[in-house]
């Protein structure tokens, strides 16, 4: 089963007749994903790889069962077409486009609480499940078993390409991984790591969880509160990359966008100690992860 | 994230009818006369760079006449404030503060809302007016979809104990201040000090304003003062920084190659993806060395675009070997990657037999990929080692090059 996404993931794609859209929904439908439907304003009545495309939601969901759109739209038309899937009662957003103006996402996120549905990212590489051969995304590009071996392991991800090399290091290790999900790496996201933990809590496919973390951000406080209120079960291995940064100067953003130290709690160092001290497996050396797992 | 410098945030403030201080911004010490003969009264000199703190840095002088105004313009005009050379000054009339109050408008990124912030301690640095007067602050999450409308902020000075007419100046300023955050895609908007004259005259003696680069498609009026890849550093740009920005520029659609400059370092860093990057550089770190610089390159580059990262990476005086690590890709071609980098090794004249070379490139066209490099007389490695264990040997590499290099 897994969270999120499973066999019964029925797909939307704004954005779909883009460049980069087209060869994702190819990946994707080789890896088996149910691509339903396309959405391009003025396209209707097209088609990309045999998946019809629609000038609107509504007429999406009139002729196709949906429960999740994957956000392909260039920056400056994300909030429309957020707001366009939310309004037509689409419960799950994949947002990757990125930079995206952080007043926009602002806005999607609200309108995502008020309507109760969850947004991943924006500005993420996507989220793959290879035990129902889902992928939504680029993620695992045209051969995601390189990476990407069904198995027991939650990945979250701050890096789309460290969710990739994360999942690659459990497959190295013997294992293989439930559900992979890059959150995507902008200041403001639908889904924080607290968020996804929540979910991988109950998730009986999930024996532990990997985390990969970068500077900046409240996420892994949030975290270590998480682990010290008791509702998380599982061993938690987690890494925060960018030591290096605190011997910089400040203000330059090493790594996303979201990266910028805001607050000594921000800092990776002060992020390993709090989520040591909640109980989490912290990595020093990115190697040592093989090790933790193996201890699984 | 990038800085408006303050005449021009004042001038957006004046365009949203908030009343500001009369001032004249001179590009050298010639314009001071003709600026004075236009202010009445004492000026202030402020130093136009886009950075805080330039009280402390000595950037902001209150003349006494004419003659010590004309000596304190010579000396910012030679100053650099944190790097950043003066090329103007905002000469402006100098107010009578009775008290100095704080606003701004910024984004809650835990609660995902635009905050505006409320105080009657201004004048200070806000990490001391919060420390020290915790109870003269108050804050409020507006609905981005609604705004600030005046009510909402006579509430929060209210709150403060401002009453009479000042509540009501206080009020619609602060939802002018709003108005002008939200028009212009900030991600900042102080206003620190806000000035309370002995008339009850409100003026904005300073205005830090910073916008959203990634907003600038749909704010022409910003372009101009938007210096595009400044915006995540804490410098100006070094030559090299620039060369990598017009590298990076000449192709934006396919593909991103960010350069940082570091000091010193002998390990040319030409590292994939945002979060592999800094695996990179940890490890270096924590095996003893230091990169030359950092970089981030990923999203399919094309050849060239790698080509020209991996020259400019190259070309940093002091860089003795090159470390072309990744992630395994998603999308980038490693072919492309082969490609890019050979022929700038080969521009350069660079041997790898006597200019050590680690690569760790697995992913899409990575058999191609494998090719080029070997028959460049380049050690290739995809999936069989780790990112840390590449960063291990090209340690040991570049170690073993100058205990040979000494002997």
């Amino acid at each position: 089963m897994g969270i999120l996404i499973d066999e019964n993931t029925k797909v939307l794609i704004q954005g779909i007749t883009g460049r980069e859209a087209r060869m994702v929904t190819k990946h994707m439908l080789d890896y088996g994903t149910e691509v339903k439907a396309g959405v391009t304003p003025g396209r209707g009545g097209q088609d990309v790889e045999g998946v019809p495309v629609y000038d609107t939601v509504r007429a999406a969901l009139k002729e196709q069962e949906i429960n999740l759109s994957l956000i392909y739209v260039p920056p400056a038309f994300v909030l429309d077409a957020v707001q366009e899937s939310l309004d037509n009662g689409i419960k799950l957003l994949v947002v990757i486009t990125e930079n995206i103006p952080q007043k926009d996402v602002v806005k999607c996120l609200r309108l995502a609480r008020d309507k109760d549905a969850r947004i991943i990212g924006p500005n993420t590489v996507g989220l793959i499940n290879p035990g129902a051969g889902v992928k939504l995304g680029a993620i695992g590009g045209d051969d995601p078993d390189r990476c990407f071996v069904p198995g027991t392991i939650g990945v979250i991800s701050r890096s789309g390409g460290m969710t990739a090399e994360t999942s690659w290091m459990a497959k190295r290790a013997g294992r293989g991984v439930s559900i992979s999900i890059g959150i995507g790496g902008d200041p403001m996201i639908g889904s924080t790591p607290r968020d996804l933990l929540k979910l991988f809590a109950r998730d009986d496919d999930t024996e532990a969880v990997i985390m990969f973390s970068e500077p900046g951000t409240h996420f892994e406080i949030e975290v270590a509160e998480y682990l010290e209120a008791g509702n998380f079960n599982k061993p938690l291995i987690v890494y925060v990359a960018g030591k290096f940064t605190e011997d910089m100067p400040a203000g330059t953003v090493f790594g996303h966008a979201g990266a910028i130290i805001e607050g000594e709690g921000s800092k990776p160092s002060a992020k390993m100690e709090r989520l040591r001290q909640a109980g989490a497996k912290v990595v020093e050396n990115y190697d040592e992860i093989i090790d933790y797992i193996k201890e699984i | 994230m990038a800085r408006i410098l303050e005449d021009v945030g004042k001038r957006f403030l004046a365009e949203a009818g908030i009343m500001v201080p009369e001032s004249v911004t001179i590009e050298s010490v010639s314009e001071l006369d003709e600026a004075l003969d236009h202010l009445e009264g004492d000026v202030v000199l402020k130093a136009l760079v886009p950075v805080g703190k330039r009280g402390k840095a000595g950037a902001i002088k209150f003349p006494v006449d004419r003659e010590e105004a004309c000596s304190q313009a010579e000396k910012i005009f030679a100053m650099e404030v944190r790097e950043f050379p003066v090329e103007k000054i905002l000469v402006e009339e100098k107010v009578a503060i009775n008290e100095e109050y704080y606003i701004s408008a910024a984004y809650d990124k835990k609660a995902q809302l635009p905050v505006v912030v409320a105080s009657t301690a201004g004048g200070i640095e806000v990490e001391s007016m919060s420390r020290q007067h915790p109870d003269q602050i108050k804050k409020y999450h507006v609905d981005p979809f609604i705004g600030l409308p005046d009510y909402k902020a006579r509430e929060l000075w209210a709150e403060l104990g401002i009453s009479g007419g000042l509540l009501r100046k206080l009020g619609q300023l602060t939802s002018r201040v709003y108005h002008v955050f939200d028009k212009y895609d900030c991600t900042t908007l102080e206003i620190n000090p806000l000035v309370v004259d002995e008339e009850e005259e409100l003026l904005p003696a300073d205005c830090v304003m910073a916008t959203d680069d990634l907003a600038i498609f749909r704010q022409p009026e910003l372009e101009e003062f938007v210096q595009v890849g400044s915006e995540r550093l804490w410098r100006p740009l070094t030559e090299l920084e620039k060369e990598i920005v017009e590298v990076n520029e000449a192709d934006p659609y396919r593909g991103t190659a960010r350069y940082i400059e570091v000091e010193g370092g002998e390990i040319g860093f030409m590292c994939g993806g945002g979060g592999g990057s800094l695996v990179m550089f940890d490890s270096l770190m924590r095996l003893g060395e230091r990169p030359a610089n950092y970089t981030e390159f990923g999203g399919n580059p094309s050849a060239d675009k790698v080509y020209g990262l991996a020259r400019g990476i190259i070309s940093k005086p002091g860089v003795r070997g090159l470390l072309v690590c990744c992630n395994i890709t998603n999308n980038t071609q490693v072919d492309k990657v082969a490609e890019g980098v050979v022929r700038a090794l080969k521009e350069l004249d660079k041997d790898p037999q006597e200019f050590p070379i680690v690569v760790r490139y697995a992913g899409v066209n990575d058999e191609r990929g494998q090719e080029i490099f070997e028959s460049a007389g380049i050690e290739y490695h995809g999936e069989d080692i780790t990112m840390p264990e590449a960063a291990r040997m090209m340690v040991e590499k570049i170690r073993d090059k100058n205990s040979a290099g000494r002997s």
